[in-house]
């Protein structure tokens, strides 16, 4: 008995640097940013102000509004894309199967400035792409703007989709081939099949992969900033302007944003389970 | 008139050949069994006639019609996995409602509660498939194939993950409920005592071909080779030449003999009780002695080769291991392959 209390107390010292982690990188400025979003512009005052002027000011409401909908516009297109393209993966041999992979794992990764640099290159005002087509006279880019919304969801999109695919793709090994035979011997197609018993069980995969994207986006800032700058007015934009400009500092209103910003995340977390929950009535 | 018809059907894999010009029919409401050694192609068969894997060769007809080239969903056969197979987002109501929700067949639920009915399952409409046990699920399973009322059952090892006891009851089970239907069903399994006590016929196939068919009876008391010999009834197989050595005569003629273990005797060495007119003496001793249940099984090492003695268990008779003793071999119970 004791020896085993020893033990245990020996596991948990090892797992004493990764608590602390937790800790002081995570837990600590969460704290941190709740306790100061309550204060008031000078920082000694407690005061709901800061959140008064958020819900006052049709600017923040803009930024949060945009990057709402950048963010499930994105996540939307990214799952749908992902979960057909991980179905296609899944056809490959396991040699094709296990190459893809690793080029969605190290595309999944590739974001931020990195990455806007990159479209920059291609598709920017005097992008590769854009040039090239110009000169052949396909003028397919004509009307196309990186630095706008279309150009911002465009990239996002890119880079949600890797990591998509990354987090679905294990979910379809879970669905057995012989659920598909015995709803075709049953008289199903393979559209009732999808409809009725493949979707539904990859739902948790897929929500929970929503959820990811979602806070994913809604958190991006480097791949914006290094896009539109400051000229495009999303959350994250607003957030590091207030809390690292060279104009003028507020670190309690934006730390309230940020914690507006983890509310929606969490909320729409929250919904996306509850909806789950509705369709998959096993899983309760 | 048969219900069930394949006729020399071949399928290979790559540059294996698993199923080699079968051919077999069925009678409408006979529950026939396919039996065989782990890979001997049996699934394979199903499938084919499921129409989850062609055919390279040949042809199959359910009922007068053709339906090699037909798509699983057209062939009207039901069948039930080993692995079950149950939807598992679904309800056992929903998952024995499927099939009819796709034919857009009337009176669903009055059909499936039937379904329920039959397979002694009622309470359990509204439980997940992860809620129920093992033989419960297998119910559901066929109830899924058997409310669409298919041309014919197949049932692939379906009984094969369940511990003994659950799997002698839901034999029963099954083999009451394909009575009640009069269903023509066709059953593969590897072991060979559950083939005899549920088929009116058994089909034993080795290496992709059917090797022998017949009633269980008659597979047991005349298997027609070696193989369905020795994967039957445990038979004692020898060949001539030793036997004439070991029982001192050329009696019999052919290339091997073989004797079920059951129909030997042995006397003690001394006691010699011989029929010389009925029988035939092999001298040995007792190697090994098992038991399994009720029979008890002696291993008799002769001069030349071992023979399986199986006695039924009585209180108090018991050749000790070691022991000498003789075998008496009933001339008439000896069959020549
Ligand atoms: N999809 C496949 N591709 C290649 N070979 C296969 C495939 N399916 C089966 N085989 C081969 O066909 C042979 C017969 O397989 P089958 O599944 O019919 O055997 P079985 O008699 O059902 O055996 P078991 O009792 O183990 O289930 C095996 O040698 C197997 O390796
Ligand atoms: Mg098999």
């Amino acid at each position: 008995m004791r020896k085993i209390k020893k033990q245990k107390i020996y596991l948990l010292a090892l797992l004493l640097p990764f608590i602390m982690f937790v800790i002081g990188f995570e837990i600590g400025p969460l704290v941190a940013m709740i306790k100061n979003s309550f204060y008031a512009d000078d920082g000694i005052q407690v005061a709901i102000d800061q959140y008064i002027t958020i819900f006052k000011s049709e600017f923040y409401l803009q930024a949060i509004q945009n990057s709402l909908v950048i963010s499930l516009f994105s996540a939307v297109t990214s799952v749908i894309i992902a979960v057909i393209a991980a179905y296609s993966i899944t056809k490959f041999s396991q040699k094709i199967q296990n190459r893809l992979l690793m080029i969605a794992n190290m595309t999944s990764n590739f974001e931020g400035i990195p990455l806007s640099f990159s479209f920059i290159i291609l598709l920017g005002n005097n992008g590769l792409f854009t040039l090239l087509f110009s000169k052949i006279g396909g003028d397919v880019f004509a009307d196309f703007n990186l630095y706008s919304w279309t150009g911002l969801i465009l990239v996002y999109i890119y880079f949600q989709i890797p990591l998509a695919i990354m987090l679905i793709y294990p979910s379809y090994q879970g669905i057995k081939k012989q659920w598909k035979e015995a709803s075709s011997l049953l008289g199903g197609s393979t559209l009732s099949f999808w409809l009725h018993i493949g979707i539904p069980v990859l739902l948790p995969s897929i929500v929970g992969t929503f959820s990811i994207l979602f806070a994913n986006s809604m958190g991006a800032y480097a791949t914006a900033y290094a896009l539109v700058g400051s000229n495009y007015n999303l959350l994250s934009l607003q957030i590091a302007s207030l809390v690292a400009s060279d104009v003028a500092l507020k670190p309690q209103l934006g730390s309230a944003m940020g914690v507006l910003l983890a509310a929606t995340m969490i909320g729409a977390m929250w919904f996306n389970e509850r909806m789950m929950r509705r369709i998959r009535r096993d899983l309760r | 008139m048969s219900y069930v018809t394949i006729n020399q059907v071949t399928k290979g894999y790559e540059n294996q050949v698993v199923l080699n010009d079968i051919s077999l029919t069925l009678k409408k409401g006979e529950f026939a069994t396919l039996l065989g050694q782990s890979g001997c192609g049996k699934s394979t068969l199903l499938r084919s006639i499921a129409g989850l894997e062609g055919v390279d060769v040949g042809r199959i007809l359910i009922d007068g019609h053709d339906i090699t080239n037909l798509s699983p969903r057209q062939r009207e056969v039901g069948m039930v996995f080993q692995s079950y197979a149950l939807f598992p987002n679904m309800t056992v109501f929903d998952n024995i409602a499927y099939g009819l929700k796709m034919k857009k067949v009337k009176n669903v639920k009055s059909k499936v509660k039937n379904m329920i009915d039959m397979v002694d399952l009622i309470g359990k409409e509204e439980s997940f498939p992860h809620q129920l046990s093992g033989g419960q699920q297998q119910r559901v399973a066929l109830a899924r194939a058997l409310v669409m009322e298919p041309k014919v059952l197949l049932l692939d090892e379906p009984l094969s993950a369940l511990d003994a006891k659950i799997r002698k009851s839901l034999q029963k089970e099954l083999k009451r409920i394909q009575k009640e239907l009069d269903i023509t069903t066709i059953f593969v399994t590897h072991d060979q005592e559950e083939a005899m006590t549920m088929s009116d016929r058994i089909f034993v196939m080795n290496k992709g071909k059917v090797v022998q068919s017949g009633s269980p009876s008659e597979i047991y008391t005349s298997p027609v080779n070696t193989f369905v010999a020795k994967f039957i009834g445990n038979y004692n197989v020898c060949n001539m030449e030793v036997f004439h050595k070991l029982v001192r005569s050329t009696e019999l003629k052919g290339n091997e003999v073989a004797i079920r273990p059951e129909v030997l005797q042995l006397v003690s060495v001394g006691e010699d009780s011989l029929d010389i007119q009925e029988n035939w003496g092999i001298k040995g001793f007792i190697k090994d002695v098992s038991m399994t249940g009720n029979v008890l099984r002696y291993e008799v090492e002769t001069e030349e080769s071992a023979f399986l003695v199986d006695y039924l268990h009585h209180r108090g008779e018991m050749f000790e291991q070691g022991a000498r003793v003789q075998i008496l071999v009933p001339k008439k119970e000896c069959i020549i392959l």
